[in-house]
Parts: C-alpha cells; structure tokens; sequence
C-alpha cells in the first residue's frame, strides 16, 4: 500500500475541524477543509473526519459547501448512517432562493451513492423538474436517471418518465439534452428512448440552438429514428447538411454517420456524403491537436477499405513530420499504405524508404511492412527498394526485411527468384527469433535455388545448443529436412546431426517430439517424407484479390464514430465480449473476429478463401501454357460460348490487369500496349477437367464498357457461369485500385 | 459519457481526481492503471486512446501535465478529445498556462469547474463567459450577493442564446480581432515543397453592447468574384490579393444557413473572447522562410554543416523569436560554430546546434556554418539525417488572408458602426517547419 501514514493525518485534521478558533475563522476553517480534499484527491483514506466534514456543510460559504459536498459523495457509501446527519442541510438548500445553491445541493444529494437515499431525494427531484430556473432543471433530469441507478433494477416510474417526455419540449436546450440522457438511462432495459416521428422533428428543429456536446448527442440518438417515406428522409437530410460542415470534429463524424445509416438504401448518396466530409477529415488529420488527428485518422482507414481511392489525390497530406508522436507516424503509414495507386505509387514509396532509416526502430520497421504490404500490388518496385535496404546491414532493418520476403514469397511467387538473389549474406545480421524463423523458412522452401542454402543451415545447426527460441529449431528441423529432399548430398550429414541433437540432448519436449516425428517419417521411406512435406510454396489467390476485396459502406457504418475503428475489430470485439451485448453491431460475426489476424493470412480472409472454389466447382490449373499458334488455332474452331459486357472507367493498365489475372491462373497469350485503342486482350484457362476456356476482352474507346468473349472447348454451363465470376471479381479489383 | 476525469503530474502523482460513475470500478484502481500503464510505461506512448481492463483511458498532454478521461462505454473519441481539449481551454481561460503549480495552486476551482461542466459524466455548459456566472473564484460573494447577479443567472440559464446574456454594457464599445496563422511545410534538400498548409484561426474579443449583430468580411475568392461579377476588370485585380479557403469552421454563434447561401459571416458574438473561425489553406502559401542545407562529409570523423536562411517577405516587416534547429549526430565529440547572425550554440543534450535571432527582415539572407567533430564508431547504422526545423513569428498571415471589414449593428441602443473602435492584427507562427537535409 503506497498510502501509509494517512493516521496521523487524519488525526490532526480532526482536531483543526474541531477547533472552535479555526471554525470562528472562515478563512481557516476553508484552508483545512482544501487539506481534506487534497489528501482525499492524492488516495489517502479521510473517512475518518466525516463527522467533522457534515458539521462543515451548514454553512454560507458556498466554496465551502461546494467541497464539503464533493467529499461526502466520495465517501457517503463507507458512512451511510453519517451521511443521512446532511440529509437536512441539502434539503434546505434545495429550497434556497439562490437558483444556484438550489442546483448545487439538488446535484450533489443524487450523487450521494447510498442506500436509503432514494426517499429523501425523490420530491426534491420532482420539484426542481417545475423549477423555474433551468439550471436547477438540468440537474434535476439528470438526478431522475441517478436516482434509476440507485435503485437498481427497480421498475420504472411511469409518471416520471412522462415528465421527462414532455421535459423534451423545455426552451432550455441542455434540459432537453438532458432529458434524453436521462430517459435512454431509465429505459435502458427497454431497449433505450423511443424516437417517433414528432420527438424526431422536434429534435432536428432544435439542432442550430444546442452546443458541440448537445448536437453529437441528438445526432447519435436520430439514429434510431426511420423515417416513414423517401421524401422526409431527403427533407431530415437537408435539415442537417450544415452538420456535416461544424466547427467541431465530434459533431462532423456525429453527422457523417447519421447520413451513412439514414441513406443505407443510397450508395450514391453515401457516397457524395464521404466527398464532403473529406474536406473536415483531412483537416483533422492535419490538426495541431494530435490526439484529434490519431481519431481522424482511423476513421480515413475505414473509409478507405471501402473506397480505395477516395483520398490518392491527398497523399501528401499523409506523409510524416520528423517531429509527429509516434502512434500518428505509425496510423500515416498505414494509411499511405492503402491509398497507394499507379499515379503516386512512385512519391509514396520514395517518402516510405526514407522512413526506414528512422532512428525509432519500430517506425522504421512499421515502413518496411508497409512497402511489403504495397509489394502484393507493385512487386517490382518493391523488391527493389527492399533488396537495397538489405545493404545497410542493419539488425532491425534486415530481419523485418526477411520477414516481408517471407510473406511476399507466399503471396506472389513471380518474386521468388529476386528475393533469391537478394537472401545470401542476410544471416549475419539477424539475431531476434522472427527474423530467423522466417529466414530458415526461406533457405528451406527456396534453398534449390539459392546456392549456399545448406551451408547457412549447416551454421545455425552448429550453433543450435546456444539457440535460446524453441520455435527457430522446430523451423530449422523442417527447413533442413524440405532442403534434404532436393539437395540430398549437401544436407544428409547436418540433418543427421541435427536430429541426433534434437532427440538426444534437446530439452524442449515440443522439439524433441518434432525430431522424433521427422525420424520415424525417414524410417518410413523417402516418398512418405515428399508427400507430407511438399505443401505448395505459395498461395497467390490470398494476396491481391483478397486483401481488396470491396467492404461495402454498410458493413462499418455503424460502428463510425465509435470506438471500433480506433481500435480496431477485432480488438474491440476481445474487449466487447465481456461487457455484455451493451454494444455489438448486428454484422460482427461472434466466432470469425475474436482472432487477431496473422501476419500472412487474416483470419475474416481465410473464410473466403474456402468460398472461392466451392462456388460452381471450378479450379482452374495453374501453368497451363499454351503456346499463341495453338491457342490461334483452337479459337478459330470454336464458337462463341457467352458474351457480356462489363462497366470499365479509363484507360486499362496491362500489367496491374496481367499479374491479377495470372494470381486467378489466368494467362495472358497476347494484349494491347496501353492506351491502344480499340484495346485488346487474349487469355487462356484450363481446370482441373482439362476445359479449355478462352477469353477476348475489348475495350472501345468511345464506350466504356469492356466487352468479353468467352470460348469454351467442351460445353459446360456451370464451369462457364464460375468463369466469367472469377473474371468480373478480377475487374471489380483492378476497377477498385484504379480509381 | 466520461465515467471519470484525473489529471497527474509527470511522474504520475494524482493532482485531480473526480468520479461521475461506478462503472468504471473502484476509483484507486482505475487511478493506478492509467499510471501504471501509460504513465510509467517504458515504452513510447502507442496511442492516446489505451485499454485497460476493458475501461478505455482518453489522454491529452499539456506540457508536463497528464489529463486522462475513463469511460467503460462505447464513446465517440474525437468528441472526448474535443471535450479535454475544451476542459484545457476552459482551465487556460481562468488560470493561464496548465502547469503542475497552477493545477496545484487552483485545485478549488477545478473542483468547481469539474462540477459545472460534466455532470453524471455528460458535458453540460463549457462557455468561458457564461461558466463565469457560476464559479465564485474567490467565494466569498455568496452571503452578500446582490439581487442583479441573482438575475444574471437567471438570465443566463433561461436566455435564449446560449453564449450570450442579455444587458450587457461597456462605455466604451471595442472589439480586437487576432487573425492567428500556424504556417507548416515540409521541403526537400533540393528545395521543393512536398507539403505546405496554413491552419488558422481568428480570434475575437469583443467588448460590446447590447446584442450586436456583426457582419465580417475577407478576401475569400468566392465571395469577390461573387461581388466582382459586374465589372470584368475588377475581378481580374482583386483576383489576385483573394485567396482560397479549403475549408473553414465557424463558432457556433455564426448563422451557417446565410453562409452557404450567400457566403456572408453574421453572428451575434458572446462577450470576450472567442474563437470565430478556424481555417486551412493550402494554395498560394507565403513560405516566410526558405532554408537552404548544404551538409557534406568530411571523412568518417567530420561534418560540414552549412545552412542559409532567406526571409521572403516585405522589406519593411520584422520577423521575430526566430530560432534554427541543425540536428547532429549522436556520436558528436565537439561543434564549431560561426554565424553572421544572432547566436548559435551545440545542445549536446538535444543533439542539435540551435541558432537564434532576434529579428530579421523581409528580403535579407543570413548563414550560419558549422564544422562537427565526429567520435569514430563501430555502430554500422548510419546517421538518419533528421530534418532542419525552424521557428519564427511574422506580423502577416502566410495564407494571405485580409480582414476587409466587421460592420457593427445595434438597433436597440443607440450606437453606430463607426463609433465602435476596433483593432486588427495578423500574427503568422511557425507550425512544424522543416527542410529535410
């Protein structure tokens, strides 16, 4: 207890309180009284002076009774039986003609958290509700929802709330405010204030005349509102466009959001609603008030899941100052990140290597994540500037460096080879448990085409009885036994060593038992070993298509302006979960959102991912290559299978559409450079039936609209629907980065 | 809602602490884990928004001092935000600068003003001006008070403007408008500038009689070329000193409906000071300094620093508190210094040369270099070159923004436009201003 002593203190204020020379002394008695409620304030336990403190409150001091009051609500609940002793002095006060001194005395009884209380405060409280001064009115509304509180789970006074239904009416703005406040506490079981159509009205009306607080507030409540027909939605809409330009950030999110929901039906009116706040959210995120800015800037991320390019045209507002706090650096990032596209794909890159030289290792370790999570989209580039900071040499660049290989390895395998080249000589500079993992990783899926993978493995086995992470030798184990299988000669003698140390000296019981495994496969014969250890290298449909895959507005809409962005999902789905079902949005799925997602796959992705080839059947073979004679031929002796039409804006940028559909297993036999006009396109697919599908796409120029022309060598109907969604999911993407 | 509101030191000792709601538990516990965990945290600060035990902890720093809001409930952050950053103005308005003294030394009266501004954890009144009615700063008015300030709060609380009472009378009719700018940039070495914008503010204090309605004016580009419509050749001149507003918020006393229709900012103002407008501006931007570095490496152990700065702006205008920040490298052993002007000196415990004028001209050109002894090292990591900062304060708005007018209009008593006295003054400080090297 870091609040000893406080014995003597107590003992010595209660002989000052009780000192009649002090208590003559207003000034005094009032300087002792503050050392009460400093010592209160700073932890130390002052119930002891409770007496003397309700002897204090008869007073016309009204600091004085001020701070008495503050007191005795801190510590009425320890001293219930003493506290009923000021009962009487608030109740004379609560008729003072001092309308202050009446809120003051009416505020403080309903704070008093103690049992019993509720029958000496209850006309007090009907009484300041026909107060004449609103200020004792305002208290009184709230009092009516302190004292539900106190109650419990007490039925509900039907009388008082009526009150406080026609209190919505009061010319006092915060009363009216209050009322609501009050009433959604008191009906809390019954699923809060009801909103109908007059209340509604009434309320928008009022909307100029209350302040910040008052207008978010009423703003939050409209949102249970429905209005009946399209016309009045549009007029409540008109109403409230002014909201959308307030002075305060609160109100602004407040109105977005009350748009978002009411024109849910409207996508392009959410739309129109996002254009406008852009202006207010940008000036946030650019705000001197940083802690504003971090808020404002979690919600520019949720709107971008949405509309990937609604602020490209702004990166430059997202770029980082050297002397921003670290949480605001580390949201710029992230948000640089998503609204990446192929017009400032050149600056942001160039703005993110120079963040990775940043003295704070974990900014600059949060930048190279990000130009790997830019590299699903723009590999080349990329891999490039990656490859270069593997140059300086540094411990805490190079293993986040290898990390994102690892990560970009899986998802799009046309950088295997680069990342290759780049790996040899990374060992020396890596020390911390991850980045070895991912290295070992690398050297095991990759090692037949990196020429001294063994020889690196060989040193990290020579040095495994000092490795300290159990998980980097269970990765060794299985990257030494994958290089085995196509490297026999160079690996045989480390793997033996290896298993030898694991199984006879390692102390680990979840590696021993990882040796053990892998020695009893050996035993079982070499083509047992291949079929269990060659999993595919990569998964390329995870990466782009799904880290893009359009959320629509509504799926966050209403959790806008509240907590969820701030912390995101999943994590405020951990902490929701055990405050009850006080708040959780109808679209959270209860199982999917509680993992955090990983780095490679998120969990809400791997769902998907299940979904793709289950709709209609189709699995498209990877390498089918045909050659262009062969495909020119079979094209010519087919028929037209389906032709449709798919909306397209602008120019078409052949290597963001080849490397989409080469993730699909689509492959390009031939296209137009970009810009061409009539542009054109031809792709071939085969499944796993051995189906032939071949694709022409047009563009027109005039039109904008891309026109396809599917050919399909066996006649398959449900194959062929599943096709041409593959193809429009493809366009919908590359639609999406686009704009 | 707020369930509760503390405010610590630096080191984490709890100078003000108040409850609205149980729900946030016992009040030591939620006391201690803001300190424990973020306070007294050994890392750098994650987010101000921290989540402890399922309580969520909002905090805002004002030099040393913490102020933290808790709530269990699912809040709008930028309003709890806002809300803190009021309770600092508010605490600003009556006290001055938020320091460790000051909270100490006014402890009463954050009471008092905690009291009056949440009530059951819901923001109440937060208006300066008409808070002033209920706090007894010095509380010994109570016994005696008079029947016309018992009226005022009367009127005060049932008036139907809320930042304004009614009867309010100066002999002497004057208002002060503050046009504040912040100007930020951020430029490369080769001198190009990859951001740049002006947030501003214009601030009023008001020393009127009566409920005067006001009209205020300045050089928007809409406006003029609303106006300038008729005669081609006008708009074309003033065309030029007009300037283009990204967006703007106004106080709320301002009637928005008239300013989305015609544009035009009329309000009835509260008494004192407020703050009218607050704006960004991103286009045409004044950049009242241009910094040009120049650092070359001599070797593994020196640095040759060099740093010119130009002012650009009127020859006849005095820029002030100017200040140049030159980051050195951490393994620095020794700085030599020469400038043509002011003072520079090597903070090795800010790892900076700061170099100081007091004031400079428009249009003149000053330079400072530096020779930096380096330690030889066997750190391999090389020095991330931090950016050059700069602060000043210029007596122009960089934005270029002009106050054309503020028409006065009383109806009620009897004193016109002209007999109100009134002042203007533009003030443009540096935000972050850097020049990357």
């Amino acid at each position: 207890m870091p609040y000893l002593g406080s014995e003597d203190v107590v003992k010595e204020l209660k002989k000052a309180l009780c000192n009649p020379h002090i208590q003559a002394d207003r000034l005094r008695y009032r300087n002792v009284i503050q050392r009460v409620i400093r010592h209160m304030t700073q932890g130390l336990d002052m119930s002891g002076v409770f007496m003397e403190m309700v002897k204090a409150s008869a007073t016309v001091d009204i600091v004085q009774k001020k701070l008495v009051y503050l007191y005795m609500c801190t510590y009425a609940p320890l001293k219930p039986d003493l506290a009923l002793l000021a009962i009487n002095t608030l109740c004379k006060d609560c008729s003072d003609p001092n309308p202050m001194v009446r809120g003051l005395a009416l505020r403080s009884m309903c704070s008093l958290r103690m049992p019993g209380v509720q029958e000496y405060i209850q006309q007090p409280i009907l009484n300041g509700l026909r107060d004449k001064a609103s200020y004792v009115r305002r208290v009184a509304v709230l009092g009516c929802a302190k004292m539900h509180n106190l109650h419990g789970d007490s039925e509900v006074d039907g009388a008082l709330v009526n009150e406080l239904y026609s209190l919505l009416r009061d010319q006092d703005p915060i009363v009216v405010v209050n009322c609501l406040r009050s009433l959604e506490e008191i009906l809390r079981q019954e699923g809060g204030v009801v909103i109908n159509k007059p209340i509604a009205h009434h309320l928008l009306n009022r909307m100029p005349k209350l302040d910040q607080w008052g207008q978010a507030e009423v703003l939050n409540f409209l949102l249970r509102y429905e209005p009946r027909s399209e016309e009045e939605l549009f007029d409540i809409l008109n109403l409230l466009d002014s909201f959308l330009k307030s002075s305060s950030p609160g109100v602004v999110m407040g109105a977005t959001k009350l748009f978002l929901i009411l024109a849910k039906k409207f996508p392009h009116v959410q739309t129109d609603v996002l254009v406008q706040v852009k202006g207010p959210l940008l000036a946030a995120c650019s705000s001197e008030s940083r802690e504003l800015c971090f808020a404002a800037l979690c919600h520019v991320r949720q709107i971008l899941h949405s509309l990937p390019g609604h602020f490209s045209s702004h990166y430059k507002k997202f770029f980082c100052s050297y002397s921003e706090p670290h949480y605001i650096k580390l949201q710029k990032v992230e948000v640089l990140c998503e609204l990446v596209n192929d017009e400032n794909v050149q600056q942001v890159l160039e703005e993110l290597r120079g963040y990775c030289t940043d003295v704070s290792a974990d900014f600059a370790q949060a930048a190279i994540f990000a130009i790997g999570g830019i590299a699903r989209t723009y590999t080349d580039q990329c891999v490039q500037i990656l490859t270069e900071l593997l140059g300086l040499r540094q411990e805490h660049i190079t293993t986040v460096v290898v990390q994102t290989f690892r990560d970009l390895v899986w998802l799009c395998p046309q950088c295997t080879e680069a990342v290759c080249q780049a790996l040899p000589g990374c060992e020396e500079n890596i020390q911390d448990s991850e980045g070895k993992q991912a290295l070992i990783w690398l050297l095991g899926v990759h090692g037949e085409r990196i020429p001294n993978a063994p020889y690196v493995l060989e040193d990290f086995v020579e040095n495994v009885k000092s490795e300290t992470f159990p998980a980097v030798t269970m990765e060794l184990l299985t990257a030494l036994l994958r290089l085995f299988l196509s490297r026999p000669a160079e690996c045989q003698d480390t793997l033996g060593r290896l298993l030898h140390y694991c199984i006879e000296e390692e102390k680990n019981m979840a590696v021993r038992d990882r040796g053990l495994f892998y020695y009893r496969l050996l035993l079982a014969g070499i083509d047992e070993v291949k079929r269990i250890l060659c999993s595919p290298k990569s998964d390329p449909s995870l990466g782009l298509l799904e880290d893009q895959a359009e959320r629509p507005v509504n799926s966050w809409a209403s959790d806008f302006n509240t907590l969820v962005p701030v912390y995101g999902k999943a994590r405020w789905a951990t902490i929701s979960k055990y405050q009850g079902a006080e708040h959780r949005g109808p679209e959270l799925p209860d199982t999917a959102s509680f993992a955090t997602s990983g780095p490679l796959i998120p969990e809400e992705n791997k769902e998907r991912v299940q979904e793709l080839p289950d709709s209609g059947a189709l699995v498209l073979v990877p390498n089918c290559q045909l050659t262009a004679e062969y495909f020119e031929k079979t094209w010519f002796s087919l028929k037209v299978a389906h032709q449709q039409v798919f909306p397209w804006r602008g120019a078409v940028h052949p290597d963001t559409l080849q490397m989409a559909l080469q993730v699909v297993n689509i492959q390009t036999i031939a296209m137009s450079r970009a810009g061409a006009h009539p542009w054109k396109a031809y792709l071939s697919a085969q499944d796993d039936t051995g189906c032939l599908f071949l694709t022409e796409l047009l563009l027109e120029s005039e039109n904008s609209e891309m026109q396809i022309s599917v050919k399909q060598n066996e006649p398959r109907t449900e194959t062929l629907n599943s096709f041409i969604s593959v193809l429009e999911t493809v366009f919908g993407t590359i639609g999406d980065i686009k704009s | 809602m707020i369930g509760g509101l503390f405010i610590y030191n630096h080191k984490g000792e709890v100078l003000i602490s108040r409850v609205y709601r149980d729900d946030i538990g016992h009040r030591r516990n939620a006391v201690d884990a803001f300190r424990v965990n973020v306070i007294h945290a050994r890392q750098q600060v994650r987010s101000p928004v921290t989540n402890i035990a399922r309580t969520s902890f909002f905090h805002v720093k004002r030099s040393n001092i913490w102020l933290a809001a808790v709530t269990k409930q699912n809040v709008n952050a930028a309003m709890v935000f806002e809300f803190l950053y009021k309770m600092c103005d508010v605490m600003a308005a009556y006290f001055g600068k938020i320091s460790e003294e000051n909270i100490k030394n006014n402890f009463v009266l954050i009471y008092e003003l905690l009291d009056e501004i949440l009530d059951f954890g819901y923001p109440q009144n937060s208006e300066t001006g008409a808070l002033k009615t209920f706090i007894t700063q010095q509380g010994i008015k109570s016994q005696h008070q008079t029947k016309e300030e018992q009226s005022q709060i009367t009127s005060q609380v049932t008036g139907q403007i809320g930042w304004r009472r009614e009867g309010i009378k100066y002999r002497r009719n004057e208002l002060f408008l503050d046009v504040l700018e912040s100007v930020n940039l951020l430029m490369s070495p080769q001198g190009q500038v990859l951001s740049a914008h002006v947030s501003g503010r214009v601030v009023m204090k008001s020393y009127l009689s009566g409920m005067p309605e006001c009209k205020f004016g300045m050089n928007d580009k809409i406006v003029i070329e609303k106006q300038g419509k008729g005669t081609a050749d006008e708009t074309s001149k003033s065309g030029k000193q007009s300037i283009a507003i990204d967006d703007c918020t106004f106080h709320q006393c301002v009637r928005l409906s008239k300013f989305d229709s015609e544009r035009s900012i009329s309000f009835i103002p509260p008494d004192g000071e407020f703050e009218l407008m607050r704006y960004r501006t991103t286009k045409d931007i004044i950049l009242p300094f241009r910094v040009i570095p120049l650092v070359r490496e001599v070797g593994r152990t020196k640095l040759e620093v060099k740093v010119v700065i130009k002012s650009n702006f009127k020859p006849s205008l005095l820029a002030q508190k100017i200040e140049v920040r030159i980051p050195t490298p951490l393994n620095t052993s020794g700085v030599q210094v020469i400038c043509m002007k002011g003072k520079a000196k090597y903070k090795a415990s800010e790892n900076a040369i700061v170099w100081k004028i007091k004031r400079m001209a428009g249009m003149k050109e000053s330079q400072i270099s530096a020779e930096i002894e380096l330690l030889p090292t066997n750190d391999k990591k090389k020095w991330a070159r931090p950016p050059i900062s700069m602060n000043f304060e210029v007596p122009f708005a960089p934005s270029g923004l002009k106050v054309r007018y503020l028409k006065v209009f009383e109806p009620k008593l009897n004193y016109s436009d002209h007999d109100v006295i009134k002042w203007v003054r533009y003030i443009g400080r540096s935000g972050i201003y850097e020049t990357r090297c």
